[in-house]
């Protein structure tokens, strides 16, 4: 099974291609790959309850796509509420799927 | 390169070695401190980690930062001194003295246009795009880091 790692840096809708990361995640599961969305910096912004990428991004979490958002970015942009289905996770997630072989990896 | 290894019995990938690719400098955006926290926790994972600084990031090495007294105003909040990132580098540079190794090379061209060639940190290897293309070869793993303005 290919196994992909896609890292959100930036605001997924300061750029008009943030959204195609949720279109690419969810086109890669349909092939049968296991993907690993990791928000940092000010992707995280997209995991904030209610947000209009993070609804997206909790329709797509499930089996197949993980999708995580980094401690610290949240804790520094004062983001305590994240939408159901996005996980606060941490460097230490990040580095342990870097390590662990996700073959492929997109970092937005 | 990437190895395959039995643990009980199911065959799993080891990375063994990280390449990361950066070309952000100091006080821009959030990268250069991403790459380094990344970095520590792969070398506390016995990985090997091969940074490239180029453009920008040349002057993350820089040796001849200081800090600076933060404002009376914020020195509650964010204490006395501010911090750079520099003194950050060299501490995990050190630390690769009894953990993994950690190589950092910045860009010749890029650090001469920006005047800090000879002014890189010790510890710190001035390279060439042939460096770049060794690590790319040997990494288990390439991270670019995007430049985006």
């Amino acid at each position: 099974m290919a196994r992909y790692l896609i890292v959100a840096s930036r605001d997924m809708t300061e750029y008009s291609n943030g959204p195609s990361l949720s279109d690419l995640s969810e086109n890669l599961r349909t092939e049968g790959a296991d993907v690993f969305f990791f928000l940092i910096e000010n992707g995280v912004l997209s995991a904030r309850k209610d947000s209009r990428e993070a609804i997206r991004l909790s329709e797509l979490s499930g089996p197949g796509i993980r999708v995580m958002a980094d401690d610290v970015s949240c804790r520094a942009r004062g983001i305590d509420r994240l939408h159901p289905g996005i996980a606060l996770s941490s460097m230490d997630e990040l580095a342990d799927a870097i390590s662990e072989g996700f073959g492929n990896i997109y970092w937005y | 390169m990437l190895q395959e290894e039995a643990e009980d019995g199911i065959l799993t990938k080891k990375v063994r070695k990280v390449a990361i690719v950066i070309s952000t400098g100091s006080y821009m955006r959030e990268a250069p401190t991403t790459v380094l926290r990344l970095a520590e926790k792969l070398l506390e994972r016995d990985i090997e980690v091969n940074i490239w600084a180029f453009e920008e990031a040349v002057t993350l090495t820089n040796r001849e930062q200081v800090e600076h007294s933060e404002p009376p105003s914020l020195r509650k909040v964010i204490g006395d001194k501010h911090a750079y990132v520099g003194k950050f580098i060299d501490q995990l540079l050190r630390a690769g003295l009894h953990t993994s190794k950690l190589d950092w090379v910045t860009c010749i061209l890029c650090a001469q246009e920006r005047g800090v060639e000879h002014h890189q940190m010790n510890g710190v290897i001035v390279g060439t795009l042939g460096d770049l293309w060794k690590f790319v070869r040997s990494a288990d793993q390439v991270i670019a880091i995007p430049a985006y303005r």
